[in-house]
């Protein structure tokens, strides 16, 4: 019995997907109830669901491990792979699950503080719920319409999210400008879908890694190359279709822009790093990934240098964060990818609680202006340590876990012959260095008279940060649980791709 | 079997309507239904490309076609409801006007 029947035999998701689906569907009743009973059950429905669907993932890499091959197959009774929709489960999808699970629980919790004064609670919880089960159900699809009804199902609820605060005009006209430039990539994205489909005559991703890989170049593989890097590439932010982000993460509510920060685009990347590696050979995007990497690193960095504005800054950061990324994808090795898959968990600890403690300082002061926040750090203690760990993270200074995965993405680089990849990666990484520090610098300056008057920001909202230190640096000098954890996610992509087309085809 | 050539021509051209529309148009509305046009490009190429099978229609790029068509009209849904929004801050739908955030 894998999965979790409804009606017996009949629909089966896996846990995580189930518990997050009928969790979000149950908010709004409870809101009824907490309404008419004067308390705010949902905060506590949606910490509940989070930490339900972290043990349904835990449970998930229980039976991935005692699986053969380490491949899960879960479909509906009767309608087995490769003609229907399913879920194919491997290391690597349980790796990203887990990430999201985790950064989704701290962030419900940081949001009950955060939301204590908004009305509309219930909606903003039943969307958060959505968001996380649409991420589950792009990292676990095994064919990709699947994942394009999930892909949707998560752009829906973001919308929505990043315009939350409707009474301002900045939120809605992000929201807007978001919702065009991916509804075009959706669009994009079902192009290259028939175009796939008309192709190998299937959607799913085994019978694409069996068909479509090693094929000779034609114009069609370079078209669906292209439509991919289009469709996949507005929603993880890279360079030439970001635009969107800059916008978008600074006006959401503080906790979104953790999620959509921490966890958002990196679903967006894993999505393209499993369809390039399912239906390319690596020889065939190397030099256009390389390319995209250098570009989306250095203009993320630059720009980020000349933003006054705190939270749009980190969402620069982040474009940055993203160029990172890609290095290892380039790079085609198993290292590389290791490299890859380690970053995201570690920028969505890290970038999640830049953004998480940047929230606890425009929750206290209301301003995000860098130029105005001069000296309120003096007032903040922890708040300040907690945005002093996360940039030295992000940076990539030795002791945070930044510095493994940074190190290991530069070293795979220089072992992929590609040396020009470190050398940008290296320059890079002292540019962002200039930006983080003028933050802190700005932070810890002596008090005028000018100062806004802040205090520490409420107990759970510092709590969840510095959980979130603790795990950095702990990370960063003992690395190993979580490194094996991502090797094994990264060998399913180059050596495990065998047994993932096995799975559904023999 | 039918020709598919026809079918690919039609899709690239609606394709290009629809970008051009989404580049040209400064009425918010239109530019959901320039996304709207993409969307069915799309959805075509897909119903075209099921009858070329040899023998049979392959039912299975039709159902995805049913499950898109919907996926387009709630972006769309929850697109019109942001544009109102706009409305509500702006008293415009012109998009030259929403140019408060940096781009």
């Amino acid at each position: 019995m894998v999965g979790q029947g409804i009606i017996s035999q009949g629909l089966q998701l896996p846990l995580p997907i189930l518990i997050t689906l009928l969790g979000g569907m149950a908010t709004p009743f409870i809101g009824l109830i907490s309404d008419k009973m004067k308390l705010k059950l949902t905060d506590f429905w949606m910490v509940l669901v989070s930490a339900l669907s972290l043990y349904g993932v835990y449970t998930l890499y229980d039976q991935v491990s005692k699986a053969t091959n380490h491949v899960l197959l879960i479909y509906s009774w009767g309608q087995a792979p490769p003609l229907s929709g399913c879920f194919e489960i491997d290391m690597l999808g349980v790796y990203m699950a887990f990430s999201i699970g985790l950064l989704s629980l701290l962030v419900s919790v940081y949001s009950i503080s955060y939301m204590e004064h908004e009305s509309r609670v219930t909606e903003f919880n039943t969307l958060v719920i959505f968001m996380v089960a649409g991420m589950y159900g792009i990292v676990m699809s095994g064919d990709l319409f699947t994942l394009f009804v999930f892909w949707e199902l998560m752009g829906l609820a973001s919308y929505v999210l990043v315009s939350f605060l409707k009474r301002n005009w900045g939120p809605i006209e992000a929201g807007f400008k978001y919702l065009v430039m991916s509804a075009t990539a959706g669009a994009f994205l079902l192009l290259s879908m028939a175009l796939i489909y008309g192709m190998t005559g299937s959607l799913n991703l085994a019978v694409l890694a069996s068909t479509m890989r090693g094929v000779p170049m034609t114009p069609w593989t370079i078209l669906i190359f292209a439509t991919l890097i289009v469709g996949f590439g507005v929603k993880s932010a890279i360079v030439p279709l970001h635009t969107w982000l800059p916008d978008a993460h600074p006006e959401a509510p503080s906790p979104i822009s953790a999620l959509l920060s921490g966890i958002v685009i990196e679903t967006g990347l894993y999505a393209l790093t499993r369809v390039l590696y399912i239906a390319f050979e690596p020889g065939f995007f190397k030099v256009p990934i390389a390319t995209l990497a250098i570009v989306t690193m250095t203009v993320g960095n630059l720009l980020a240098l000349r933003q006054d504005d705190l939270k749009r800054m980190l969402a620069y950061s982040s474009i940055g964060q993203v160029g990172y990324m890609l290095i290892g994808i380039s790079t085609g090795l198993t290292y590389g990818l290791l490299g890859t898959f380690l970053h995201i968990f570690n920028h969505a600890l890290m970038k999640g609680m830049a953004f998480l403690s940047v929230g606890s300082i425009v929750h206290e002061t209301g301003t995000r202006d860098i130029n105005k926040l001069r000296g309120v750090g003096r007032m903040m203690p922890w708040t300040t340590l907690s945005i002093f760990v996360a940039f030295m993270g992000l940076g990539g200074v030795p002791g945070t876990s930044g510095f493994i995965s940074k190190f290991i993405l530069f070293n795979a680089s220089l072992g992929a012959g590609v040396s020009i990849l470190a050398l940008a990666g290296v320059l890079n990484s002292t540019l962002s260095m200039a930006y983080y520090l003028r933050v802190l610098v700005a932070l810890l300056s002596k008090k005028t008279e000018e100062t806004i008057e802040a205090k520490e920001a409420p107990i759970l909202m510092v709590g969840v940060v510095m959980v979130m230190a603790v795990l950095i640096i702990v990370l960063g000098f003992y690395p190993s649980p979580i490194v094996g954890i991502a090797s094994d996610a990264s060998k399913s992509l180059i050596e495990g791709i065998n047994n993932y087309i096995g799975a559904v085809l023999y | 079997m039918y020709p598919l050539e026809m079918f690919m021509v039609t899709t690239a051209l609606l394709f290009l309507f629809g970008l051009v529309a989404l580049v040209m148009k400064r009425d918010l509305v239109r530019l959901l239904i320039g996304i709207e046009i993409l969307f069915n490009a799309a959805n075509l190429l897909f119903v075209a490309l099921s009858t070329q099978t040899p023998g049979m229609i392959d039912p299975f790029p039709q159902s995805i076609v049913m499950m898109a068509l919907v996926l387009d009209g709630t972006v769309i849904a929850v697109g019109l409801a942001l544009a109102l929004n706009v409305f509500k801050h702006y008293k415009t739908f012109d998009i030259k006007k929403l140019r408060k955030l940096k781009w």
